[in-house]
């Protein structure tokens, strides 16, 4: 499953395994884990246009150019329509990155810490910002073209437009948010002011950004599908949130399928475009104006002539069909245990089980500002009392997820992963650890480090009620039970679950409904969790309430605690100011001390993304920053396809 | 009326019996009569008395598989009882025609009235539809049945609970068949029609000269218009005989209670007595006379063999057995203790 | 007959409302999560929402986003007629994609309807004609087994067997009939025996159960009486009555599985109305919601209406009141 899809609210993926009733989580797994495949190095791929794989790829014989690479998805399940200014969906941001629009900054759309550096693509460097971080002036490279029927070259004009779709709200962009420090955006999206003043093309290969204050991860921000250029003679026609989605061109090195043969020549004259529909499935062709010599093969390779993607609602017949050659690959679905202990177990299979990091974190989060979850030891005390690793089996095992004893997915911390203040021994938890930091707290008055008070009772817990989420609530329970918290167990579908949590109103004292993804590799989109600034009525994601002021608190209609909430507010200022090493380090400071002296979670798992190649797949990348196969450097090759 | 000598239908000691897993249920157990042309046989017992099996056998409706059946039935000189299921279809409908209690159910619903005794033609003749129709529709007007022709094309739901009946009737005459089954023809019927019906039913066997069997559960409906009677008791007959025989000289305690409780015009009877107690079970009967448990004047003698239907003259047979005398004098006793007056 | 059909056809449009509105209520009623969340992307701010909500039109009052939707239905919108919006989740108007869908559902449930009747009234007939013989309970046994067997479980176990294993019919799936008709028949097969195999065993024993009713009737031992062939009996006696019910059942059936062959099309991979209304449902697609159970409410409401009239015209009874 995309990182993002899953801690979206109100995404449908209980369908399948609801209605089939197969189980999409097994039980424990003691195979070893995949991480960094085998890499067999290409030797005599076809003319040098394949790259050697890298450390989490995969390639196999002699990858070449052409062929169709075929993937199956339960459900096209966009959020935005697959409209590139509204699309939210982590598998559409790589299908858009890599296959149709090229952005000013892209990645390398490879797996660990180098697929998430930015790299100039429609742009000719990535500049460094000058006026103390302010102004951003960035050249476009020449000769890109849209493909047909447009044809023409690219300009700056295209990219303002891009971000005027954004700050224009029938178009029902979702996240301008990471835009609002552009100066005039938020003028316009207000409707004062009918551009944005912050933007400039002094020609068109030059356009020049000015925020309101400095913004080091700007790069990351500007390789986010929304921001890649828009042609206004056809992005015009559609303002309508999502509609833009079947009618869209691009720079990339594929097109929708029957794009060409769009006729422009008026808004009334678009039809949608007959490669995408959401019933069927999406198909991409070759662009014929895309120049390879424009782009880089690090970023795209593009080896297929044709990606096919056709929606096939029965998840067995999906991989049955991977296994079987007739499917290169699933999307949106996570490989059944059974599958991936059958290859696992097999050497002539192993390499095909493909399991990476999706920067995501799983995590048990608690309330600060309700009892006794106001007492940062009992915060401490469950955070030693948590077996993860009986929760990591709920997930599948060890090839469904990593554990961890931090907030931040060990990618956007440089791949560290020391953090861990409550180690257990085997991650199993230790109840006497527990009883240790619960006996400091006002809440067992016995001091024997059992909560005895009577808030340590009847405490509302949280959680969604299907699949593994039903299976982490017996386990939580039992943990939290034995140093004296008693949990009440409220478990909802995916959707009420979310808006139960994020209406502040409710005052959830403990869930675990809930799981965060990056957005884009920066650890930042991690921060804003913990932000007290960002803490709204409803579709609050800062679940704790760190950083809750009592005006806040008062605002909301909700007590404040006795004990002051810790805020880290300027915290993330500081590490958002600063770039490079130096931010890395300040993100790590920063975990340890949400983890030490916050503590607003018991983080227990970084979930992996699992892949199964077909036997016809001959190279497969993995792609960091979508989490997601990297289809800018899959191969096929088609006399092993059925 | 017409005498041959022949017998129409002569059954001869009849026996049905249906082994079932709580025992052989006994429905018919010695039945012996016969019906001549130009005659009315009124069949009178009580439900379960045996008396529709008898003529469900005679039709051959009986499954043979489900019953054991012996005796003999012979129909125009015919030993009928072992005869093929197709000579069976040639004689049903054809040769004996049979109506049943409740015309309502009896006619198909979805068919209509002149369909379903066209339909009857169809099977037994090789005429043409049109020549068929046009045999229904005139076997309707001999029933009575005013503007046949519409009447043809309606449904039976569009009938009279009479006109249904007058409709079955016509099905089973329309091939002049040579014996008429009447089952209960009249129980559902409103008490002004039935008098109606049985007035049709005696006519029809003048005109056509015709033997009937007129099944009943109650002496009054066949008392004016059957020349013989049998009344049945238990699968066996217990009394036989001509009308007049049996209505003013009843041999059998059971004739006796039934003719008791049934208003006669030539009896006046102050009031009416029903017979005590319930049928006996078709499975265990009880040793001896099967009526001995319910009759006021059995005595020890009764329980000691299955009394045969004895001849006393004049065709007049029963199936008691008590002396003539005795029973002449029990019968006044009673006549006296209800008041009659004769 | 004419009035009554028309009577009958301003209740389906009453019926159709009733359900429209009942749909509506339950959309908002029951907790299920606002559905502007998921376009306001991942930390929403408020502004965010109510754009969001403005886009979908709920920032409207429920009344007024009612009337519009009738309004709409009534008087077509954009995409054309009937007006039904377009889809939260997919962002596509519902019209075009709904006649789609109902193409493919309607290609299961004609086909699969057609062979459940082929097979099930003869089976029921043959079981009743033959009772308590073995043959009938070898196929009353049949029956209960498909009756009780999981369509989802037949259904995986017929591709396992007639697509992997003896490879006789190509893959999951469907192809239009106007593409290939070899394909949409080839592909269109199993979903049919699976549909057609419950719902023949269901029909089966209850043509059986209508059969021995009608062998008891007096009627039909009027007709043996009359001296006819057991076979005529069968065929011209037996079957029209024991057969008038199941028309009722078999047209309220297929209006009900107009939204309601999930199984079979979740696991034969077809992009159908059931399909599309579980979608709808997770993912809170008011506009799809509403387009389907419209549908299969005229569905059941019109065919229904085709069962009365077929009825009045096998039974002579039955009058159109």
């Amino acid at each position: 499953m995309a990182s993002r899809r899953t801690h979206l609210a109100l995404l449908g993926t209980v369908s399948l395994v609801g209605v089939l009733g197969i189980a999409a989580c097994g039980g424990s797994d003691d195979s070893s884990s995949t991480n960094t495949g085998s890499d067999t190095t290409a030797t005599d791929g076809g003319g040098g246009d394949v790259l050697a794989a890298s450390d989490t790829g995969f390639s196999t014989g002699s990858p070449k150019a052409g062929g169709t690479y075929r993937i199956a998805t339960p459900d096209l399940g966009f959020t935005g329509g697959f409209d590139p200014s509204a699309e939210y969906l982590g598998w559409a941001w790589g299908l858009q990155q890599q296959l149709l629009n090229r952005g000013l900054v892209g990645y390398r759309h490879i797996g660990g810490t180098a697929g998430t550096e930015p790299m100039p693509d429609l742009a000719e460097s990535i500049p460094e910002p000058t006026e103390d971080g302010t102004v951003w002036t960035f050249k476009i490279k020449k000769g890109v073209k849209f493909s047909p029927p447009l044809n023409r070259e690219v300009t700056t004009k295209d990219i303002v437009y891009a971000f005027e779709r954004m700050a224009t709200p029938s178009v029902g962009a979702q996240y301008p948010n990471y835009f609002t420090m552009i100066k005039g955006f938020k003028e316009m999206s207000d409707g004062k002011a009918k551009t944005i003043s912050g933007i400039a093309t002094p020609d068109d290969q030059t356009i020049v950004f000015t925020l309101t204050k400095a913004t080091p991860d700007f790069p990351y921000r500007l390789a986010m599908p929304a921001s890649a250029p828009i042609p206004p003679e056809v992005g015009k026609c559609h303002t309508k949130a999502g509609e833009y989605g079947r009618y869209q061109l691009g720079t990339g090195p594929y097109m929708i399928k029957g794009a060409d043969k769009m006729n422009i020549s008026s808004c009334d004259a678009q039809k949608p475009i007959p490669g995408f529909n959401p019933t069927d499935g999406i198909t991409f062709v070759r662009n014929p104006n895309y120049d390879a010599a424009t782009d880089s093969k690090e970023q795209r390779e593009a080896l297929p002539d044709v990606i096919d993607i056709s929606v096939n609602t029965n998840e067995k017949d999906v991989f049955d069909k991977v296994q079987a050659g007739e499917l290169e690959e699933a999307a949106g679905l996570s490989v059944p245990p059974e599958v991936a202990r059958k290859y696992v177990g097999d050497d002539t299979l192993k390499d095909r089980f493909r399991s990476n990091p999706e920067d995501s974190t799983n995590y048990v989060t608690m309330n600060l500002a309700v009892a006794p979850f106001d007492d940062i030891h009992v915060r401490k005390a469950l955070n030693y009392a948590v077996d993860k690793q009986a929760m990591q089996r709920a997930w599948g095992g060890k090839l469904y997820g990593d554990l961890t004893g931090h907030v931040i997915p060990p990618v956007l911390l440089d791949g560290d992963t020391s953090i861990d203040p409550y180690a257990t021994e085997n991650s199993a938890g230790d109840v006497e650890k527990a009883k240790e930091e619960m006996k400091q707290s006002a809440y067992d008055t016995n001091k024997d480090g059992i909560c005895d008070a009577p808030q340590c009772k009847g405490i509302v817990y949280l959680n969604r009620n299907y699949g593994a989420y039903a299976k982490i609530t017996p386990i939580l329970t039992q943990n939290a039970a034995a140093i004296g918290l008693g949990l009440d167990v409220k478990e909802l579908p995916t959707g009420p679950a979310y808006e139960t949590l994020q209406t502040v109103k409710n005052q959830v004292p403990i869930a675990t409904n809930a799981r965060w993804g990056k957005d884009y590799p920066d650890a930042t989109t991690f921060a804003v969790l913990f932000d007290g600034r960002n803490i709204l009525p409803t579709g609050n994601t800062n679940y704790s309430l760190v950083g809750m002021t009592p005006e806040q608190a008062k605002k909301l209609g909700i007590a404040y605690p006795k004990t002051p909430i810790p805020s880290v507010d300027a915290d993330i200022d500081k590490c958002n100011d600063t770039a490079g090493e130096d931010r890395i380090q300040c993100w790590k400071d920063f975990d340890t001390k949400l983890m030490t002296e916050v503590v607003p979670w018991v983080p227990y798992m970084n979930a992996l993304h699992t892949n199964l190649l077909g036997p016809a797949v001959t190279k497969w990348e993995y792609d960091q920053d979508a989490g997601e196969s990297a289809l800018a450097h899959v191969a096929v090759d088609p006399s092993l396809q059925k | 009326m017409s005498t041959d000598s022949a017998p129409l239908l002569e059954v001869t000691d009849l026996r049905v019996h249906f082994p079932t897993a709580d025992g052989v249920v006994k429905a018919v157990d010695g039945s012996t009569f016969t019906v001549r042309r130009g005659e009315t046989l009124g069949v009178v017992g009580e439900s379960g008395s045996g008396k529709s099996i008898t003529f469900l056998t005679v039709m051959g409706l009986i499954n043979r598989q489900s019953a054991r059946i012996s005796g003999s039935v012979r129909f125009e000189g015919r030993e009928i009882l072992d005869a093929s299921a197709d000579e069976m279809r040639g004689i049903r409908g054809a040769r004996i025609g049979m109506i049943f209690q409740d015309p309502m159910t009896s006619l198909h619903p979805m068919h209509k009235v002149g369909d379903q005794i066209a339909e009857v033609v169809r099977t037994h003749t090789d005429k043409s539809k049109s020549e068929a129709h046009r045999m229904a529709v005139e076997a309707l007007r001999e029933v009575g049945i005013p503007s046949p022709e519409t009447r043809a094309r309606q449904y039976p739901h569009e009938f009279s609970g009479g006109m249904r009946q007058r409709a079955m009737i016509a099905m089973a005459l329309v091939m002049k068949p040579s014996l008429l089954i009447a089952d209960e023809p009249t129980t559902a019927l409103d008490v002004t029609i039935q008098a109606q019906i049985l007035e049709l039913i005696d006519e029809l066997k003048d005109q056509f000269n015709i033997g009937v069997v007129l099944v009943s559960h109650s002496l009054a409906t066949i008392a004016d218009v059957s020349e013989n009677v049998m009344v049945m008791y238990a699968g066996r007959p217990a009394e036989l005989g001509s009308r007049d025989e049996v209505f003013s000289d009843a041999q059998h305690p059971y004739t006796w209670g039934l003719l008791e409780s049934v208003p006669r015009p030539d009896i006046r009877v102050e009031r009416l007595v029903p017979i005590d107690g319930a049928p006996p079970s078709l499975i265990t009967l009880p040793p001896g006379c099967a009526f001995g448990p319910r009759c006021p004047h059995a005595r020890t003698e009764c329980t000691a063999e299955v009394p045969e239907l004895r001849d006393r003259g004049a065709g007049h047979a029963d199936a008691c057995i008590l002396a003539t005398e005795e029973k002449g004098r029990l019968r006044a006793a009673r006549m006296k203790a209800l008041g009659v007056t004769t | 007959m004419g009035r009554f059909i028309i009577r009958r056809l301003i209740w389906t449009v009453f019926i159709v409302l009733l359900v429209s509105v009942l749909t509506f209520l339950i959309f908002f009623v029951l907790p299920s999560g606002d559905p502007a969340l998921r376009f306001a992307g991942k930390q929403p701010t408020a502004e965010l929402i109510a754009q969001a909500r403005a886009n979908l039109g709920l920032d409207k009052s429920l009344p007024e986003q009612y009337w519009l939707f009738l309004k709409h239905l009534v008087t077509g919108d954009e995409y054309g007629w009937p007006g039904l919006g377009y889809s939260f989740h997919t962002r596509d108007a519902v019209l075009p994609e709904l006649i789609n869908r109902a193409r493919v559902t309607g290609s299961i449930i004609i086909g699969g309807a057609a062979l459940w009747m082929l097979i099930g009234v003869p089976v029921g007939v043959i079981s009743a004609l033959k009772r308590r013989t073995i043959w009938d309970r070898g196929l009353m046994g049949v029956c209960l087994f498909f009756v009780s067997a999981p369509v989802f479980w037949l259904a995986l176990l017929s591709l396992l067997i007639f697509w992997k294993k003896l490879h006789w019919l190509p893959g999951t799936g469907y192809v239009a009939f106007a593409e290939s008709p070899g394909q949409w028949f080839a592909h269109l097969i199993l979903p049919w025996c699976v549909l057609a195999l419950l719902y023949a065993a269901i029909y089966a024993r209850i043509v059986r159960a209508n059969m021995i009713d009608v062998v008891s009737e007096d009627y039909i031992r009027t007709a043996y009486a009359k001296g006819l062939s057991p076979r005529r009996v069968v065929m011209h006696h037996e079957l029209k009555p024991a057969l008038a019910p199941v028309v009722a059942l078999f047209a309220t059936d297929l209006g009900a599985l107009v939204g309601g062959t999930i199984v079979t099309e979740t696991v034969f991979n077809m992009q159908g109305l059931g399909n599309w209304l579980l979608i709808a449902a997770n993912n809170n697609d008011l506009p799809v919601t509403m387009a389907v159970t419209i549908v299969v409410a005229a569905a059941v409401s019109l065919l229904t209406l085709v069962a009365d009239v077929l009825l009045a015209a096998i039974d002579p009874r039955v009058r159109l009141q």
